[in-house]
């Protein structure tokens, strides 16, 4: 018998990033402003989707993709608001990657959308290394989960584009000062936008809702 | 808990290149692993090795080497993070904080850095017998 060695160089997370890249051109051909948003369970991030759905749709065109081990749960709550959306199962896995996320595309008339909204499966810390191909990395958390949630996963907050702190009206509640949390994230990454948003607020879910109008327009070459 | 599906693709992968080199058997399976990659490099050898069973690469040993963070500074600077030292830290903080937190300081002027490399995960090689 003889040995060899054989030199492959294969990068296992390269192929989820070209498919990713595929994705990203495949939206932008068509103007779709994506935003891809990760966040903590229970952090509220169908809530802050269904509301930029409410207050976005009778001027844009949304798409949505919603991912969950049991995705239709989600899914039946952006149908209810009448926007296209697509559920993409992960199974076990814990995240979405780019593969489930170009199926869901072909389930989407991208030529009739403005804006898609892809919601990632509940986790700190797997969608960090699988890019989907979107034009917008959005994290969100809530004070619930501890003022020490930002410091135990620094790389899904290190490479985000957008950072919300929700829930912020029970801070007091849980004994959280959301001005730590959001020292925090700008000491991982000092240029980040970070909102402080609760669904009981309007005033605060409008700076939310206005960074995805900001995305939509830039994309469209609309804003002055 | 990915690895799961991150030991199906190393397993197809080289399965694929044993099969081309006509290989009869896999021994060993090299891989490099980007500390801030989130992939556990024990977790991803038991599913690897669960995953081989009944395939030429039954038994191979997953040698996973950890490759350190590189980072890319506005100051020019381009190289290796800063060892992370728990003697320096005023509290007593976690190792793995100090050299995430470490990962994203420029060493030479402080500043919050670019990651440049330190996520990737490679299959280097493959030692098989023919």
């Amino acid at each position: 018998m003889l040995m060899h060695v054989i030199h492959m160089g294969h990068d296992v997370f390269k192929a989820n990033d070209k498919l990713a890249e595929k994705n990203r051109k495949n939206l932008e051909k068509h103007g779709v402003f994506s935003i891809n948003v990760m966040g903590a369970i229970g952090s509220g991030k169908t809530t802050l989707i269904e509301e930029a759905v409410k207050a976005l749709k009778d001027r844009y065109r949304i798409a949505v993709i919603a991912g969950d081990v049991i995705a239709e749960m989600d899914a039946s709550r952006f149908r209810k608001l009448g926007v296209p959306t697509v559920p993409a199962n992960t199974g076990k896995e814990c995240h979405l990657d780019a593969k489930l996320v170009e199926k869901a595309l072909s389930e989407i008339d991208l030529e009739k959308t403005d804006l898609l909204i892809i919601e990632n499966v509940g986790n700190l810390i797997c969608p960090v290394d699988f890019k989907l191909g979107e034009g917008l990395r959005v994290v969100a958390v809530s004070v619930s989960e501890g003022d020490d949630i930002i410091l135990k996963h620094p790389m899904i907050f290190k490479t985000a584009e957008l950072a919300l702190i929700n829930k912020v009206d029970i801070a007091k509640a849980v004994d959280v000062d959301p001005e730590t949390m959001k020292q925090d994230i700008l000491s991982l990454n000092p240029t980040v936008p970070v909102l402080l948003t609760s669904k009981h607020d309007n005033e605060s879910l409008k700076t939310w809702i206005e960074q995805l109008e900001n995305g939509i327009k830039a994309l469209k070459g609309l804003q002055k | 808990m990915h690895e799961y599906s991150i030991a199906c693709e190393i397993l197809d992968q080289v399965l694929k290149t044993a099969k081309l080199h006509e290989a009869k058997e896999i021994k060993s399976v090299t891989l490099e692993l980007g500390q801030l990659a989130h992939t556990n490099p024990d977790q991803l050898a038991f599913c690897f090795d669960v995953l081989a069973k009944e395939s030429l690469a039954e038994g191979a040993e997953l040698k996973v080497e950890m490759k350190a963070p590189t980072i890319e500074c506005d100051c020019g600077y381009s190289g290796p993070v800063k060892k992370p030292s728990a003697a320096c830290a005023e509290e007593k903080l976690q190792s793995e904080l100090l050299e995430y937190i470490s990962a994203l300081a420029c060493p030479k002027c402080g500043k919050n850095a670019r990651i440049a490399g330190g996520r990737e995960l490679l299959i280097k090689t493959i030692d098989i017998e023919i």
